[in-house]
């Protein structure tokens, strides 16, 4: 087929190697930061040498044997999953609703639905910390989770939304004329259609929280942090080598899902 | 299909949880900072407001702020309209690996980001010590206005490059080809052709960096100095240390108002729709 295009570039000018080159240093300069932290991870004393002295997984046994970075870790885990399946809960209904459905108001509520991606988290952060504390609502996870859920919810809705316009339209309106309610059409032929997309956006869910710092930072309680508030106070005191581990290891999870959800959604 | 209205209240029931969420965990907590700007002990009173636009601080973080995000947004357009060009003029195979250079950093911690550039940037840093290994003097560029806005760019550059890719993706490419035949350079093509078509991305992409620059707050607490403190840490500050929530609130309403006006000046470039349909 390419035999048939008419090619009439001759000369690649000056002007585009030069694009192309500063597009491939921008390349390096977005990826940079992200890998610098594996072999630093690898020293054996708490001083930063690049490239180490004598690599050692020293700075991985002190993460997991003290009590308090797993506990905080612990901690994250559980308050993603549950914001993650509370977001896939209320979000894949929603973006079913704002993508098949037509309705006076809706591109209101799909504002106030996606609002949360575009106010900043720190006003965000401040209204839960006085309402909860006119709320009188204690424990430890629960304002986090509901945090979270809020800023993953437009997360969800738009993914779930991408996909959904992927899926052939015929096979729904096939259902209704077979005679299927509008609910199990959703239920037998939407949502089985939709599954790589609702993983992929759950597991994108369960990543904002886990990653999360201010809000979790506003609503954790003293002595009881979330893994990110931990190294972000941890950071602010220290530069230290078991940070470079915790950072080995929190790449490593963004790594492995973004490409899990590139497979996922390659299928398609 | 038996009656319309069915249909309707159908589709609205799937949008309810999710409205009643957003409506309490947003809309209220949002309203309770609103009256808490509005109010003291002795009752409804704009002195919060009076009281933070009379403070030397509150002005100097303000200009600061906004010169960050001014700053930092043109930085992000110059390095990612490059990468989105180049990313559009790739073969979806070649695209999809590429992509994955970008997608690793948008998801990675900004914690890790920003401790990765205390650790390359900082005065015993990589940076500084191959400088120093080379007999080149040392450069400072961490605790200051330049580390905020080497880290406040790259964590921009995805925010930015989207919906630019997705404006790129959407133009005809017989444009440029016909243009090619008739004789046009490569640089009249690109500034005739395909720079004004990819505007909408433009837009967008820079509402969505201004939008989310004037809220940063990590970025500017690890890398920055004294004099780079950004609104969203003075709302910590009041909120956490000095212990006051009425100005806390009054500094973030003013904040939220200016995110507002951000969007409002760009709700006429359809800005918003691109922004939806690039996700």
């Amino acid at each position: 087929m390419a035999a048939a295009e008419p090619t009439i570039e001759v000369e690649r000018s000056w002007l585009s190697t030069a694009a192309t080159v500063w597009a491939w240093l921008g390349y390096a300069f977005l990826i940079l930061p992200t890998l610098i932290v594996i072999p630093l991870s690898f020293n054996s004393t708490t001083e930063l040498a690049f490239p180490p002295r004598s690599p050692s997984f020293h700075q991985y046994r002190q993460y997991f044997s003290d009590a308090g970075w797993i506990d905080a870790t612990m901690l994250s885990v559980w308050i993603a999953i549950l914001s993650a399946g509370l977001s896939l809960l209320l979000g894949v209904p929603a973006a079913y609703g704002l993508s098949r459905g037509s309705f006076p108001g809706k591109t209101a509520l799909s504002g106030l639905l996606l609002g949360p991606a575009l106010t900043p988290v720190i006003v965000m952060a401040l209204g839960l910390y006085i309402y909860f504390a006119h709320l009188g609502l204690s424990g430890v996870a629960m304002p986090i989770v509901l945090g979270h859920t809020l800023i993953a919810i437009p997360f969800v809705i738009v993914t779930t939304m991408s996909g959904m316009r992927h899926i052939d339209r015929n096979l729904e309106v096939a259902g209704m004329i077979m005679g299927g309610s509008h609910f199990y059409v959703f239920r037998k032929i939407t949502l089985p259609l939709l599954r790589p997309s609702i993983l992929a956006s759950g597991l994108f869910a369960f990543l904002i929280s886990f990653d999360e710092v201010i809000i979790a930072f506003f609503l954790s309680k003293a002595g009881n942090p979330t893994l990110a508030v931990k190294i972000f106070a941890s950071i602010q005191w220290e530069i230290s080598s078991i940070i470079a581990a915790i950072s080995t290891l929190l790449t490593l999870l963004s790594l492995v899902i973004c490409l899990f959800v590139a497979a996922l959604l390659e299928k398609k | 299909m038996s009656g319309n209205e069915n249909s309707r209240l159908f589709f609205f029931a799937f949008l309810l949880p999710a409205t009643i969420f957003t409506a309490l965990v947003l809309l209220v907590p949002l309203g309770s900072v609103v009256v808490e700007s509005l109010t003291n002990p002795s009752g409804w009173t704009l002195a919060g407001y009076r009281e933070i636009f009379a403070s030397r601080l509150f002005r100097l973080v303000l200009v600061s702020t906004v010169e960050i995000t001014l700053i930092s947004t043109v930085v992000t357009f110059l390095i990612a309209y490059p990468i989105a060009y180049h990313l559009s003029k790739q073969t979806p195979r070649r695209r999809a690996l590429l992509m994955m250079l970008v997608m690793l950093p948008f998801w990675t911690s900004i914690l890790v980001k920003s401790f990765a550039f205390m650790v390359l940037l900082g005065r015993q840093g990589i940076l500084n010590t191959s400088l120093d290994y080379l007999g080149l003097p040392g450069v400072q560029l961490l605790f200051n206005r330049t580390g905020v806005i080497i880290g406040t760019v790259h964590s921009l550059i995805p925010f930015m490059l989207f919906p630019i890719l997705t404006s790129l993706l959407a133009l005809n490419p017989d444009l440029p080809k016909v243009a090619q035949l008739m004789g046009a350079g490569r640089l009249r093509i690109f500034l005739t052709i395909t720079l004004p078509l990819s505007l909408p991305g433009i837009a967008a992409g820079v509402m969505l960096a201004m939008v989310h620059t004037l809220g940063y707050y990590v970025t500017a607490a690890l890398l920055g100095g004294k004099g780079d403190m950004m609104i969203a840490s003075l709302v910590d500050l009041y909120t956490r240390e000095i212990l006051n929530w009425n100005l806390a609130s009054a500094i973030s309403v003013t904040l939220f108002v200016m995110c507002c006006l951000v969007l409002l000046l760009f709700s006429r470039s359809k800005a918003l729709a691109t922004v939806s349909q690039s996700s």
